[in-house]
């Protein structure tokens, strides 16, 4: 199912020979350049601690970078001058452990946010968060707490809290990690319609069924670089790449 | 786990009871005479409010109001619904002789000193609250200078006794502002309560998981927007047990303001002690009375929780 991407889309996300050293000395990233066009769907697998998940977060600057840069849309996002508050407004994230706020409702989590950031009317932003609970399969849950939901319909709420803020761009951290087997389906189902519909979308993940079926291109991360990127069948069917055939020979069933 | 023998809950009646029968023993040794009878007139006085005479002059009576004109010339002063007059007409008084008395029942010294009390500690928890959440935020915050502010008030405060900061407040602050004893005092138990308010919301803030600030500032709201939506109402529920305790700490601590010329319940049991050597009963009954303000406290706040946990 996998749509064709124009090669001349835009890019939307430029992150340039981006590095990130801890203070303690740790390399967690080491000058991983990575373009992501609007409307394109990239995967970003590898083992843990390969810095998958960092280079994700550098995107709307959950992490700080120690040198290069990146840009969305036309915007340098660690530049000192940035606002960041604006700059997530325009990239969903969803995270491994959806974090959505106990003390509110599935429909006040999705509210939240357009209400207070942008300002939005309650009531308008009550509709759309009605409409987007509805995509998202959860209409009937909307005055529900999350510790009343399931991991799966809580990670679909957390995902419509992140469409709530109408973004060009969504970041999905490892969506279903989290999750109990049975309930990975239903997440992995909302993302791939998200897909469909024209989003750009960078998910980090262990799903290699996903990621062959759905995205675009395939990236493989391993200590802290880029290692290799590919469209999925070249991807997956690639056994001439030593490390990327070790690490797939570890994840793919046999 | 085995449901323990009912039995035992009589070893604990026999034992307060024997704790009792021996300080009773003790009183009778020291040969101390008990007069329950007189703690009622502390509480209520059926007697009537006395009225005294605020400067020398003469009285003049007529009926129940008396006009007391001052020695020292100046306007006659009018005392209506005297019930029971005490001086007779063309009679010189001096300042604070007693006029006469109103009728009626009247609050005793210790309602009046519990009525202080509660007004002191209700205020105090209120300022305490406030100075607590700022103090607590300055915590966390990421501005050092706010952070190292915050830090200096707790360390100050909680390195030193309260009654050495109400000596400070109320001979120093209280000499050099002016303060009267009652704001001195509110102004010290805010101060004190207020640095455990703070780090009792710092630790409520810092118990809320990472993942909740990431994930409203991930969607573009402010440090201060998430702090304020997301974080705080999650910390605070957390708290409040532990400022449940620490408001009945403050109801405690309030006796301590009985140093600043200020009547609370403890300088009533103070003063009607001074006045009728009956010491034993007036402090039991003082202790009582706070049990009653900090019983009534812990009642409330465990009904409050119970509340939240179903919220």
């Amino acid at each position: 199912m996998t749509r064709n991407m124009s090669p001349d889309a835009e890019v939307l996300i430029d992150a340039r020979e981006v590095s990130k050293r801890y203070p303690n000395g740790t390399q967690a990233l080491t000058n991983v350049s990575l373009q992501v066009r609007r409307g394109e769907v990239v995967c970003i697998v590898g083992p843990s601690g390969s810095g998958k998940s960092t280079l994700l977060r550098t995107i709307n600057a959950m992490e700080t970078i120690s040198s290069g840069e990146v840009v969305m849309d036309g915007i340098s996002v660690h530049a000192p001058k940035t606002d960041l508050n604006e700059v997530r407004t325009h990239a969903g994230m969803v995270f491994q452990q959806f974090n959505l706020f106990p003390h509110k409702t599935a429909l006040e989590n999705v509210m939240l946010a357009p209400v207070q950031v942008l300002k939005v009317p309650a009531e308008e932003a009550r509709a759309r968060a009605e409409k987007l609970l509805a995509k998202v399969g959860l209409a009937d849950k909307a005055g529900n707490r999350p510790s009343q939901l399931s991991g799966g319909q809580q990670q679909r709420v957390a995902i419509a809290r992140a469409l709530a803020m109408q973004p060009r761009v969504m970041l999905f951290d490892e969506p279903t990690s989290a999750l109990d087997p049975e309930k990975v389906g239903e997440v992995l189902e909302v993302m791939r319609q998200l897909a469909l519909d024209g989003m750009t979308m960078v998910v980090v993940t262990h799903e290699m069924a996903f990621a062959r079926a759905v995205a675009n291109r395939v990236v493989f991360m391993e200590g802290g670089e880029l290692v290799y990127q590919d469209a999925p069948e070249a991807f997956f069917g690639n056994a001439q790449h030593e490390r990327l055939r070790s690490f797939l020979g570890q994840v793919l069933p046999h | 786990m085995r449901p323990a023998n009912p039995w035992w809950r009589l070893v604990t009646v026999a034992l307060v009871l024997l704790i009792g029968a021996g300080l009773y023993w003790a009183t009778i040794k020291v040969n101390y005479q008990w007069r329950w009878d007189r703690v009622p007139d502390y509480l209520l006085m059926t007697g009537g409010e006395e009225v005294l005479a605020p400067m020398d002059g003469t009285v003049a009576v007529q009926g129940k109001q008396i006009t007391l004109t001052p020695l020292l010339g100046g306007e006659p002063q009018r005392f209506p619904q005297i019930d029971v007059v005490q001086v007779s007409d063309g009679e010189i008084v001096f300042a604070n002789n007693t006029l006469g008395k109103k009728a009626g029942i009247t609050p005793g010294p210790l309602l009046v000193g519990l009525w202080v009390t509660l007004k002191i500690s209700a205020l105090s928890l209120v300022f305490a609250l406030v100075l607590g959440l700022i103090a607590g935020l300055g915590r966390v915050s990421a501005n050092p200078a706010a952070r190292d502010m915050a830090a200096i008030y707790v360390e100050l405060i909680r390195g030193t006794p309260l009654l050495v900061q109400m000596f400070i407040v109320y001979f120093f602050l209280g000499t050099v502002l002016d303060l009267s004893g009652f704001v001195a005092g509110v102004a010290a138990l805010s101060v004190f309560t207020g640095a455990y308010v703070a780090e009792i919301v710092r630790s409520g803030i810092e118990g809320v998981s990472k993942g909740q600030m990431e994930a409203a500032r991930s969607l573009g709201m402010s440090h201060w927007q998430a702090m304020r939506h997301v974080v705080l109402p999650q910390a605070l529920k957390r708290s409040l047990p532990a400022l449940a305790g620490q408001s009945i700490n403050l109801v405690k601590d309030s006796s301590l303001v009985s140093i600043m010329a200020l009547t609370d319940l403890t300088k009533a049991g103070r003063e009607i002690v001074a006045s009728t050597f009956s010491p034993f009963e007036v402090w039991f009954t003082v202790a009582l009375m706070y049990l009653l303000l900090t019983g009534a406290l812990s009642i409330y706040v465990r009904k409050l929780e119970k509340k939240m946990a179903h919220d």
